[in-house]
This record gives C-alpha cells, structure tokens and sequence, in this order.
C-alpha cells in the first residue's frame, strides 16, 4: 500500500509464532495486530493510553499497545488474549474470570487478563489492595470490578494450592 | 472498505462561512470529502419522541450546514484508503468559521433576549412542562417548617469502554439496499428511525449490531453517524467504516445529568412531609436527542418525585434550554440520578433542620408494601420500602456508626454516613411509559422454536451488551420448556433474523424478555406435551417435560427424549394435532406488561479528608429488590456495575466546558471514573417482592444502583462534614470543591478548631 510515509516490514513473535507484516511507521502496534495480523481479541478503548483495554504482554511485560508502535517491537515477542490458550479451551484467569462473573460486556476483558497475567507473574500471592493497586490501570464500566477482583484472587488461590500439591 | 474521519466544530458556536476540501482531496488515498450539500437528499433528523403539547420538534441535518453548535459538532466526512489517511485528510479540510457568541449557562439561556442556539425554533427552551396534584400551595402555607435546596447535578456520560462505530454498504441493486452493521443497542428502532432519513422503506435497510462493548443507554439514541456512513457508502459506491475515537465519544455522543434542581418540602413539626415540589431544569445542549429528548432527564425527574414517600400534594415544572454543549440523552438512571439527589439530599437538610434522624425521619413517611398509586398516577406493584432502608441501616451498622463518629471527630476525622431509598420504574412498556409521562406505545416480541433435533431457538428484538440475556433469557426457555440451557440458543441484534423488539435500555429486559419467552413457550410446550402424550399413549396432562425428556408422570420408564418429539412434531404425519400439522414447533408472542417498579436503598459510609477535600468510601451498601430473582450472579453483577456508575457521579465524573464554550474533558485523563482504588468491596443484599402485576413476579435492575448511590454518598459526605455546617449543592463532589466549601466555612468562623 502506498502511503505518505511508506511502508516497512515488522517481524515479530506472536503468541510463540514468527510473523512478518507491513507496517507505517506511525502505525499502532494495536492496528498492527488487529488489522494487519487479524488479532482482533486485543482491543481499543481510548488510543490515550488510559483505559487499558488494549493492553498485551511485550517481552513479558505488560505494554499500551495504543501507545507502541508496531515498529518499535521489532524483533520482540508478543502476547495476546489468543495466545492464552489454545483454541475451545480456557486458562486458568479465563476460567476464573468466568467462574467470578469478572466480566459483562468483555471489551475490557482482554487488557485485564494481560494485566492479570503480569501481576501472577511478579507477586503470585498478592493481597486484595495489591490487585487493586495493579489493576488500577485497567478500567470497567460494567462489573464494579468485584468479580474481577475475587477472579485474581481466585487463580492466585489455585495457583498456590496447585504448587503445594506438586 | 473505506474509512471515515469526521471534520468537527472546535468552536461552541460558529457560523461556517466555506469548507475547503481541495487540500485533503490531494492528498493520495483521500478519495472524497462531503459536506452537509452533498447530503441534501437525505430528510431532516427530526426529534420526535415524547411529542405533545409544551414540547417543541427540532430539526437538524446530520452534517452541520450553516452554523455548527457545539465542540465537536460534524461539519464533513473524510473518506480514504485507511483510517490514518483519512484522519490527515481531516487534518487538511480547511474550514473558514465566524464565531458567535455561545449559549452556556442554562438558567440565563432561559431569558427572554438570549442568544438562541437554533433560530428555527424562535425559543431555547425546548419543553417546559408542569404538573400538580392535591394542595400543594395551601400545604406549603401551612407548614411548620419548609426545607428548600439547589442542587446541580453534574454532566457526566456512559463512555463505555468500547466507543461507537458504522460500518456501512449499499447494495445498488434491486431498488438498492443499505446493510448497516452498528453498536447500537435497539436495532429495530434504529431501523425504524434511519430508514426515512436515508429515504427508504425499512425492508431496505439491515441493522446488525452482534457484540457490542458496553452501551449503558449511550447506545440508544440516533446519531449523525448514524446516517452519514450509509449515506456516504451510497454517494461512494463503497463500503465505509467508522470508528468513534474517546474524543469524539466524550465530545459528541450524548451528554447526561445535568440539570439544575431546586427541591422544595413541606413538613409538620413532627416531621411529616406534607408537600414536594421540584423544579428541574436540564442545560439540553445544542440538539433535542433523538428518540427520547432530553426530557428523558428533567420529566422523569419530576414525574416520580413522592418515589417511596406517602406525600400526596406533589408538584414539578421542567425545563429544557438549548445550550452550546453536546446533547442530553439517556444514559444509565437517566434524570431519576438527579431527582434523587434533589429529593434525599432535601430529605436530610430536613432532618437537620429538625434535629431528627435521617432514617427514622424517612421510615415515618415512607409507604407500606402493598400496591400503592402515586399522586401522579404511577401503580407500584408492591415494594419492601421500609424494609430495604432498615437493611441498608443495619448493614452499616447504624447506631454503632454514629459512636465511632463521634469518636472519630475528637480525634479530627470526619466520618458520615448517608442513605438512599429509591424507586426504580423498570420493564418499560405502554403503561409505564404512559405513568411516566411518556405518550409513547413500548412492548416486545420473542420467537421460540423447537427445531427438528430438539434444540431450541430463541429470537428476540432486546439486546445484550453485557447484561448476559444469552443466560437469563436462556434459562428461562429451559425452565419454561423443561429442556437443558445449553440446548437454547438466543438469537438477537440483527433486524433480519430477530422478531421486531424494542432494544434493551430503562431495566426493561428481564420483564420484557421473560413475559415474551413466557408466552410463546408456554405454547410451544403445549404442543411438545400434546405430542408426547400421542407418542407415549398417555393423557397428555400426565405429561411432564423434564431436562429435554418427557415423561408419564408416576410410570417409571415410560419416557421419550425431546429429540424424537421433536422429529415427530415436523414429521410425524396426520398422527399430529392440527395446530401442529399447520405452525410446527414454532410460535411468536408478544408481552406488554403493567407497571412494574423496582426498589431498594443505597447506604454510603464515607471519611473526608478535610485537609485535601477527598473523599474515600468505606462501605457502599445496595438493597436491591428486583422481585423474583432470575439469576443471582447477573443481579449482583448488574448493581455492582451501577453502583460503581454512582462513585462516578458522585465524586469524579465531570465534562466540563470553559468559560468560552471550549470543551475540556476530551480524554480518560480529564474525564475520570472509577477504577479498582475507587470502588471498595461492596455490601449486597436481595429483598425478593415479587411483582403484583408481571410475568413470573419479575422486575428490572439495570439503573438501581446508579440511581441510589450518588444521594447516599452526597449525603454522606454532607453527614461528615455537618460540624463544618458546608452545604454541598453539586456534583461531582471533587477534592477542590469541597475545599472551597471548607476554606469558606474555615474562614467564616463556622468550622471547628483544626487538631
């Protein structure tokens, strides 16, 4: 496609898998994903960096992708809500999202797993006002965030109980 | 596909002198730009809802023509390659504007000489409308005490996480067709509003609107997007899509709740409230929303004002100035968020006033349980009123509240607790639209079809945006036809394949939802029963359907599973009952139910923080009564979301526009609302009364919590800081303004002494 500032090729891990598309500079590592590898789980709430909605994991790192350019992940390894498990089947902070109603509409949902992950990742045992303080970046306007908040504490728990047992 | 970017007004007022496209026309991968002269063909978008005497019909054209009325008002499209290069093309309109002087302060825009927003109409107040019922002069002359308050309910929005978007083509064949997929959460009404806009019959014109992130009433108004994407397709020969950007959202959707409230009681020394009376004025903006006006604040504002009190001499007027601002429309709790705030935050000035508790106060003028009608006409079916407050008061522990408060403000702490007993009307339809005002026929229709392998299909024209109706609704047809859940499937949002509905807003859903299901499956399994009872050699009234199979009641064994029913149901031959032989498995009903109203009462327990003028929430309790219960999970989920709407309101959300029209909350970052650190665990409770008049008892839940929280944590806040002797009269309640209260109290002598 020609545009005004012309293209160049992205490269980049996707959810484990190499993938190589073409890319303005200026262009959003959200539209990237959606538009330009069909990955439309990651979604756009606010392109102001604010709501969280379209957050993905970035080397392991949660990351605005409405505030990264796609060019600036060449390279790098992305995670996104496809990539939590494998097709028909649910991680365990899917699960426990639904087990916990921690969600109604579900566009914030894909940002909140991603920051969920993230938390797990550096404090897997976190108290209540530690998720809180976590999530504080990730807005919903349907739940209240009570069931999202029991959904963390809830694989936290099976996380902890599953690792005794091992 | 082409996509949209739209050239907006960056002035609250101005005259468009010429729009200049040639710049962006040269840009490669613009391939159009279209003003209001392009649309030319298109009918005026008129707002037509709630028509009667006192209310004036505005006209508007979707691309502003020749004066743009607020920030962020459309004035031409851009269409490209890409949404990137459309928003340069944007960038490169030049537009050539001669501002006016803007319309800003409602009250003064309601002047006789005041600058008018829309000249066609001669006037800026839109509708004024007034009521009375009993002697409310006499009563007003007769009190011992009369309490009278403002209060200015802030503006605030739904902002749903997932903005708006259009996505539109025209099928320029067989008399041509626009195919339209929308975020709207009322396809059927969308349809029926766009179609003679677009000048076409509704049979051309398909709204599909699958999934849609969040709408909280946003969703149900008509906007200019609406019908300039479609109208462009056709002009472009394209496909064109557009996708609302948080700016355009908070600048240009619709608006909410901001209305100028004065409250008005009457009471007898021993604190019987004799007389309400509201007035109610809604600063409008610029255009009467389509369909439901910005009356869908002031009126309903006035018009449920004795809400749970028996006070029999009632009054109201509303107004409703145009303004330089974005539009009123609905969004979750409409104008019954700032009635509430008006008459409980009355409620406890009175009680001040009169050196009596707040609870008890209200407990001696609250109504009883039983059906009751309002002075205004209004038939409840039945509500705990006194009981839901006495929970919310015992949930917070009432009596040992008030000692850890007066602990507390020895040690220079403010704690305060506020309450909040409302009404909600819910499952709206023709009668409760009537009793609230609304002139206007509401009911909706559901489809249920067993099909051949025993599946069930469901269509209806409500909609789900997050209330989860592919499991309530689903649950329903399983209880009803005895089937598994899994095995239903609900079908909805798209105006092809769903029967004709009335879209999903004002808690109308559950009501709505489960008497239609109700109806058309109780039919259904009358045949399946009628089959059964064939199959089995069975009197069909010893047949009972249970988890997809039916069988002779108290004849272990003797059983046939829904599948083979079903099979015989389409196929069976002249064995079949006639009426089987002729509709099949099929059958569509519809439900217009009587008034229901739900009730409940919000209870805030708050600590202020005087020094900075936060607020924090210690604990937030709902008493819901939403009659029967059909699935506790969603009620709870649906509270919990309202209420953390009701944190908002009450203390952060607020689109505020400077002193020249200039509109400063265009972002996430200015326009705040609660996150995890705002919302604390919240205290639920379920009071079940069920409904005198509806299917199944049910009532709705959608707004309660919106509707009870702001005038609990208001007067809670209020509550905390009575040694300060501040009167709150707006919302948001935000650390500055509170300090400005506190500075003024501090330096007129009445606060105390600082620890």
């Amino acid at each position: 496609m020609k545009t005004r500032q012309g293209t160049v090729a992205v490269e980049l891990t996707v959810n484990g898998e190499k993938r190589v598309a073409a890319a303005e500079p200026r262009m959003l590592l959200t539209d990237f994903l959606r538009h330009g590898l069909g990955l439309t789980g990651t979604h756009v709430g606010c392109e102001q960096g604010v709501c969280g909605a379209c957050t993905v994991l970035v080397d392991g790192q949660p990351a605005r992708a409405c505030l990264t350019f796609a060019v600036q992940v060449e390279g790098g390894c992305v995670d996104t809500v496809e990539g939590m498990a494998e097709p028909g089947a649910l991680s365990d902070v899917q699960q426990a999202f639904r087990a916990e109603h921690g969600l109604q509409c579900g566009f914030c949902t894909p940002g909140m797993l991603a920051s969920t992950e993230a938390l797990l990742q550096e404090n897997p045992d976190p108290t209540d006002d530690e998720i809180r303080e976590y999530l504080s970046g990730n807005v919903c306007r349907c739940t209240g965030y009570q069931g999202i908040i029991a959904a963390v504490r809830r694989v936290a728990n099976e996380r902890k109980a599953a690792s005794r047992d091992a | 596909m082409l996509h949209a970017a739209f050239v907006r007004s960056p002035h609250a007022h101005a005259r468009i002198v010429a729009v200049d496209p040639s710049e962006a026309l040269a840009l490669d991968g613009v391939v159009a730009v279209y003003t209001a002269k392009d649309l030319d063909w298109l009918a005026p978008m008129v707002s037509t809802g709630p028509m009667r005497e006192g209310v004036v019909a505005q006209s508007r054209t979707p691309l502003a023509t020749d004066v743009s009325r607020h920030v962020g008002d459309p004035v031409a499209v851009v269409l490209a390659r890409s949404p990137y290069l459309a928003e340069d093309g944007r960038d490169l309109v030049e537009v050539e504007w001669e501002p006016l002087p803007p319309v800003l302060d409602p009250l003064a825009a309601l002047e006789p000489g005041a600058t008018l927003v829309d000249e066609a109409l001669g006037t800026n107040n839109i509708s004024h409308l007034e009521q009375s019922v009993g002697e409310v002069e006499e009563a007003f002359a007769e009190a011992d005490h009369v309490t009278r308050i403002r209060f200015h309910s802030g503006r605030s929005t739904a902002a749903p996480i997932e903005c708006r978007g259009v996505v539109a083509e025209y099928e320029d064949r067989a008399g041509g067709r626009y195919n339209v997929h929308s975020s709207t959460q009322m396809p059927h009404l969308l349809r029926m509003l766009m179609a003679p806009v677009l000048g076409v019959p509704e049979g051309r014109l398909s709204i599909k609107a699958p999934d849609v992130g969040g709408a909280f009433g946003l969703k149900c108004s008509v906007f200019p997007e609406d019908i300039v994407i479609p109208a462009v397709a056709r002009l472009a020969g394209r496909p064109v899509k557009w996708i609302e950007d948080r700016w355009e959202d908070l600048a240009a959707g619709v608006h909410s709740k901001d209305m100028h409230c004065t409250m008005e009681i009457a009471a007898k020394a021993d604190g019987t409230m004799t007389a309400f009376r509201g007035h109610f004025v809604t600063d409008s903006g610029a255009y009467s929303s389509i369909p439901f006006t910005p009356l869908v604040d002031s009126q309903v504002a006035g018009v449920y004002l004795s809400s749970c009190y028996g006070v029999q001499n009632v009054a109201y007027a509303v107004d409703n100035p145009l303004t330089n601002k974005c539009q009123i429309g609905a969004v979750r709790g409409v104008g019954w968020v700032p009635g509430q705030l008006a008459r409980e935050v009355a409620i406890d000035e009175l009680a001040r006033a009169l050196e009596k508790d707040p609870v008890e106060l209200r407990l001696q003028n609250m109504i009883g349980p039983e059906v009751y009608t309002t002075p205004f006409g209004q038939t409840y079916d039945g509500g705990s009123y006194t009981a839901s407050l006495e929970k919310a008061r015992d949930s917070v522990d009432y009596a040992a509240f008030r000692e850890r408060q007066a602990k507390a403000r020895e040690e220079g702490r403010y704690l305060g607790v506020g309450f909040s007993p409302f009404v909600e009307p819910t499952g709206w339809a023709t009668s409760s639209a009537a009793a609230g005002g609304l002139p206007n026929g509401f009911f909706d229709t559901a489809s249920v079809t067993v099909e051949p392998d025993g599946s069930v299909t469901v269509t209806t024209g409500l909609h789900s945006h997050g209330q989860g109706h592919e499991t309530t609704l689903a649950q329903v047809t399983a209880d009803e036809l005895g089937v598994p859940m899994e095995s239903v499937r609900i079908v909805f949002g798209d105006t092809d394949t769903s029967v004709f509905g009335m879209g999903t807003y004002a808690s109308r859903s559950a009501v709505l939802g489960f008497g239609s299901i109700h109806e058309s499956a109780v039919q259904v399994k009358d045949r399946l029963v009628r089959l059964a009872g064939a199959m089995l050699e069975a009197d069909h009234t010893d047949i009972e359907l249970v988890d997809g199979v039916a069988n002779v009641k108290g004849v272990p064994g003797k059983s046939v599973p829904l599948q083979q029913i079903a099979l015989f149901g389409y196929f069976g031959g002249p064995a079949r009952p006639d009426d089987v032989q002729r509709d099949g498995l099929t059958a569509t009903s519809g439900y217009n139910p009587g008034e229901t109203y739900a009730n409940g009462c919000g209870a805030a327990v708050v600590e202020v923080d005087v020094r900075t003028g936060l607020v924090t929430i210690e604990q937030l309790v709902a008493v819901e009564d939403c009659g029967v219960v059909l699935n506790p999970t969603i009620v709870k989920g649906q509270v919990a979301g309202a209420l953390a709407n009701g944190i908002g309101i009450a203390l952060l959300e607020d689109l505020a526009y400077e002193d020249n029209g200039e509109f400063v909350s265009g972002s996430l970052l200015h326009y705040l609302y609660p996150s995890t650190t705002e919302v604390p665990d919240l205290t639920l409770h379920t009071i079940e009364t069920p409904s005198a008049v509806s299917a199944g008892g049910v009532k709705g839940v959608g707004e309660a919590g919106t509707i009870s929280a702001p005038a609990a944590i208001v007067n809670a806040v209020m509550d905390a800081l009575s040694p300060f002797g501040v009167v709150v009269e707006k919302t948001p309640m935000t650390p500055e303004y509170l300090r400005e209260l506190l500075r003024a109290a501090e330096s007129n002598g009445s606060a105390p002494a600082r620890h």
